[in-house]
C-alpha cells in the first residue's frame, strides 16, 4: 500500500494551485459583477486544459487518472469559490457519456465537452423528486425518429449556458413503470426549452442554477445515452463520481479553514503573545488537521477504486458521509477562531462556512447516502 | 530560433522561515521554485518561439531536485531539458556557475538567444548573466522589459532603476529578463503531464568537459565570511510641529541630515 502521491501527481497539484491563485481572482471578481458565470470561463479552463482530464486523448481528452482531477478539485476547493462547478459538470458527464455512450455518440458530444465549447448539465431533479426515479413527471414520447419531451426539471446547474445535457425523463415507450427512466443527451439550444431566473444559494454566491421547462422538446433517438429505461443506473453512477469530486473540494475547503485559522491566530495578540500558541487553539487546530486528513486518505482511496474499475458507488456515498460534518465542523471551529471576523464577508472563512452548509445536500443528501450505505450492507 | 533559458531552483522565499536564535534561515521543509525571474525569462523564450519558431532548450545546474523545476519548464512548453548535476558543482559561486553554464551551451552547440532572469531571489547578486555572457563571448542585454528579434539582430528595452533606454545587439546574445516583462504563463494540463515522461539528461562535469579545478567551490573565487540577519533596533521618535510646509521642510533637512537623501 503505497501513500504517496506520484511526481505527476504532484504536479497537477502544484499547477492547479497555480492556476486557482492566477485565475481564481479573475474570475471571482468577474462573477461578482456579472452575477453569473463569465462567459469565457470554458475557455479559460479549456486553455488550461483542464477539461476531459479522463477521456481518452482521440476524444480531446488527457486520456489521466480520476485521482488527477481528485487533486484538481482539492485545489479549487481551498478557493472557496463556485467557478469551478462548471468544470467539474464538464468533467463529470464527460465522463458518463464516455462510459455509456455509443462510438457516435463520443465523436460527437465529448471534443466539445473537452474545448470548452459546450458547458455540460445533468438534469434529473423536478419539482416533485430529487431521488425518486419513479416519480419522474417529464416525459418522453416517441415521434418517429425523435422523442419529444415535455416538463420541468429544477436546480439544474448551468442549464442556460450553450452545450449539453444529460436529462432522464419518463420514457412513455416503455411499459414496465420500474425501468422507464431513459437519459437523453440534450443540445441545450433546442427550440422549446425555456429557463427561469437563478437561484440564489446560501454558500454558491454567483453560481447559475435554475428551473428549465420543456415544451415539444425534440431529440433524436440516437441521443439515447446507454440502454433505454435504464437511466436511473446511469444517474447513480454520474453522481457517485460526482460525489468524490465534491468531497475532494470539502477536503479542500477544510483545509483552507485550517490554513486561514493559523495564519490569523499567529497574528492576532492576546495577553502579549500569538493567540495560536493558548493551548485551546493547539486542540482545536490537532482536531482539524486530523479530521482533515482522515477524509483526504479516504478520498484517495474512495477514487482509487474509480480508476481501478471497481465498483465506487457505495464507497463513494460512505465517503460523502463521513466527509461533510467534516468540512461543517472544521469551518465551524475556523469561524470561531476568528470571532467576530470570521463572521465578516470579508474573512475567507465566511465563505466557507456558507459552503460547508451545502456540503450535506449537493451530489446526494446525507440521508440519501446513509440509505445506500445501509442497504448495500443488508443486501450484500 | 534556438533559444536556451537558464533557471535555478531556489527556497521559496515567500515561506522562508528564520530561527530567531541564530538568525539562520530554516532549510528543512522550505518548498523550491524555480527563481521568479527565471520564470519570466522561459515566458520570453517561449512566446519568441511562438512568434518565429524553432527550439527552446532550458539547462539548470544543481542537486538531483532540480530536476522537478525542469519538469515544470518542460509543462510550460520548453522542448527540452537538461540537468547540470554533479558534486563538482556544489559550492558554485556566480563567476563558477557561469563558467559551468558557458560549457553546458556550448555542448548544446550554442544557441540565438541564451536567457536568464535578472538575478536568483537567495542570491541577488544579478552578476550569472553578464558573467554568462563574458564566458560564451557574446554581449548581454540586461534587465530587459521586453525583447524583440528582427531577423539577425535583437532590439531589447532595458530597464535601469528609472531610466528606460532601447539596446540592439547581433545575434547571438545573452539576455537578461526583468520580472515585470511579463507574466509567466500557468502550464497547461497535457504539458504537464507530458512533461512527467519526457527524458531529462543529467550531464556531469565530464559530459561538458568541465575542469573541476574551475567548477564548484573548487573553481569559486568568492569567499562568504558570514551570514547574518540586521538587527532590528528600536530608533527614536521625532515629532515635527508646525505648519504643514514647515513640518515638511524639517521632515526633508532630517532625511538630508541622516543622508537618506
Amino acid at each position: 500500500m503505497d501513500f504517496k502521491l506520484s511526481a505527476a501527481n504532484k504536479m497537477i497539484q502544484k499547477t492547479a494551485k497555480e492556476f486557482c491563485e492566477r485565475e481564481i481572482p479573475k474570475i471571482d471578481a468577474a462573477m461578482a459583477e456579472a452575477h453569473d458565470y463569465p462567459s469565457d470561463l470554458m475557455q479559460t479552463f479549456a486553455k488550461a486544459r483542464m477539461l476531459g482530464m479522463t477521456i481518452p486523448k482521440e476524444y480531446g481528452g488527457l486520456g489521466s487518472s480520476n485521482l488527477n482531477c481528485v487533486l484538481m478539485c482539492e485545489e479549487f476547493g481551498k478557493t472557496g469559490s463556485t467557478s469551478f462547478l462548471p468544470l467539474i459538470m464538464n468533467i463529470s458527464v464527460a465522463e458518463t457519456i464516455h462510459h455509456y455512450g455509443n462510438e457516435e455518440q463520443k465523436k460527437k458530444f465529448l471534443p466539445p465537452l473537452c474545448d470548452g465549447t459546450a458547458w455540460a448539465t445533468t438534469a434529473f431533479t423536478e419539482p416533485a423528486t430529487g431521488s425518486d426515479p419513479t416519480m419522474l413527471q417529464t416525459t418522453a414520447e416517441p415521434d418517429g425518429d425523435f422523442f419529444v419531451l415535455n416538463g420541468a426539471k429544477r436546480f439544474i446547474s448551468m442549464a442556460n449556458k450553450p452545450g449539453y445535457g444529460i436529462f432522464y425523463c419518463k420514457d412513455l415507450s416503455c411499459t414496465d413503470p420500474r425501468k422507464n427512466c431513459t437519459a437523453f443527451i440534450v443540445d441545450k439550444t433546442s427550440p422549446g426549452m425555456t429557463f427561469s431566473g437563478h437561484y440564489e444559494f446560501m454558500g454558491l454566491d454567483n453560481a447559475d442554477t435554475c428551473d428549465v421547462f420543456l415544451k415539444d422538446v425534440r431529440v433524436p433517438k440516437e441521443n439515447i445515452l446507454g440502454v433505454q429505461g435504464k437511466g436511473f443506473n446511469i444517474l447513480l453512477r454520474w453522481i457517485a463520481g460526482e460525489r468524490i469530486q465534491q468531497a475532494a473540494s470539502m477536503v479542500g475547503g477544510g483545509q483552507a479553514c485550517l490554513d486561514e485559522s493559523m495564519k490569523y491566530a499567529k497574528e492576532r495578540q492576546v495577553g502579549g503573545q500569538p493567540m495560536a500558541y493558548m493551548q485551546g487553539f493547539y486542540w482545536m487546530f490537532a482536531e482539524m488537521k486530523m479530521k482533515i486528513e482522515a477524509c483526504r486518505m479516504l478520498v484517495y482511496k474512495t477514487v482509487a477504486l474509480q480508476d481501478e474499475g471497481e465498483r465506487f458507488e457505495v464507497d463513494s456515498a460512505g465517503l460523502k458521509v463521513f466527509v461533510t460534518p467534516m468540512m461543517q465542523d472544521v469551518a465551524r471551529m475556523a469561524l470561531q477562531t476568528h470571532g467576530s471576523y470570521g463572521y465578516s464577508k470579508e474573512y475567507k472563512v465566511e465563505k466557507l462556512f456558507r459552503m460547508a452548509m451545502h456540503a450535506g445536500v449537493v451530489a446526494s443528501s446525507t440521508e440519501i447516502n446513509k440509505t445506500i450505505v445501509g442497504m448495500a450492507l443488508l443486501m450484500s | 530560433m534556438n533559444i536556451i533559458v537558464c533557471i535555478k531552483q531556489v527556497p521559496n522565499v515567500k515561506e522562508v522561515k528564520w530561527d530567531p536564535d541564530t538568525g539562520n534561515l530554516i532549510r528543512t521543509g522550505l518548498p523550491s521554485i524555480i527563481n521568479v525571474n527565471d520564470k519570466n525569462a522561459l515566458e520570453a523564450a517561449l512566446v519568441l518561439k511562438e512568434k518565429h519558431g524553432g527550439k527552446v532548450t532550458v539547462i539548470s545546474m544543481g542537486p538531483p531536485q532540480v530536476e522537478e523545476s525542469l519538469r515544470e519548464a518542460l509543462g510550460m512548453g520548453v522542448d527540452e531539458a537538461v540537468q547540470l548535476s554533479d558534486k563538482a558543482f556544489a559550492g558554485a559561486d556566480c563567476w563558477a556557475t557561469s563558467h559551468t553554464l558557458a560549457l553546458a551551451v556550448k555542448k548544446l552547440s550554442g544557441a540565438d538567444l541564451v536567457l536568464l532572469g535578472v538575478e536568483a531571489m537567495d542570491g541577488n547578486t544579478a552578476q550569472v548573466g553578464p558573467e554568462l555572457a563574458e564566458a560564451l563571448g557574446l554581449p548581454i542585454l540586461s534587465y530587459a522589459l521586453s525583447i524583440d528579434v528582427d531577423g539577425k539582430a535583437v532590439k531589447v528595452t532595458q530597464k535601469l532603476g528609472d531610466v528606460v533606454r532601447v539596446l540592439e545587439a547581433d545575434l547571438p546574445a545573452v539576455i537578461t529578463v526583468e520580472k515585470e516583462a511579463n507574466e509567466p504563463r500557468v502550464a497547461p494540463m497535457d504539458c504537464v503531464l507530458e512533461a512527467c515522461e519526457k527524458d531529462v539528461p543529467v550531464w556531469k562535469a565530464e559530459t561538458i568537459g568541465a575542469d573541476e579545478e574551475n567548477c564548484g567551490l573548487k573553481g569559486s573565487p568568492t569567499r562568504l565570511r558570514k551570514i547574518f540577519s540586521p538587527k532590528v533596533t528600536r530608533g527614536q521618535v521625532e515629532l515635527f510641529s508646525g505648519s504643514l510646509d514647515e513640518v515638511a521642510e524639517k521632515f526633508v533637512a532630517k532625511l538630508k541630515e541622516l543622508y537618506y537623501l
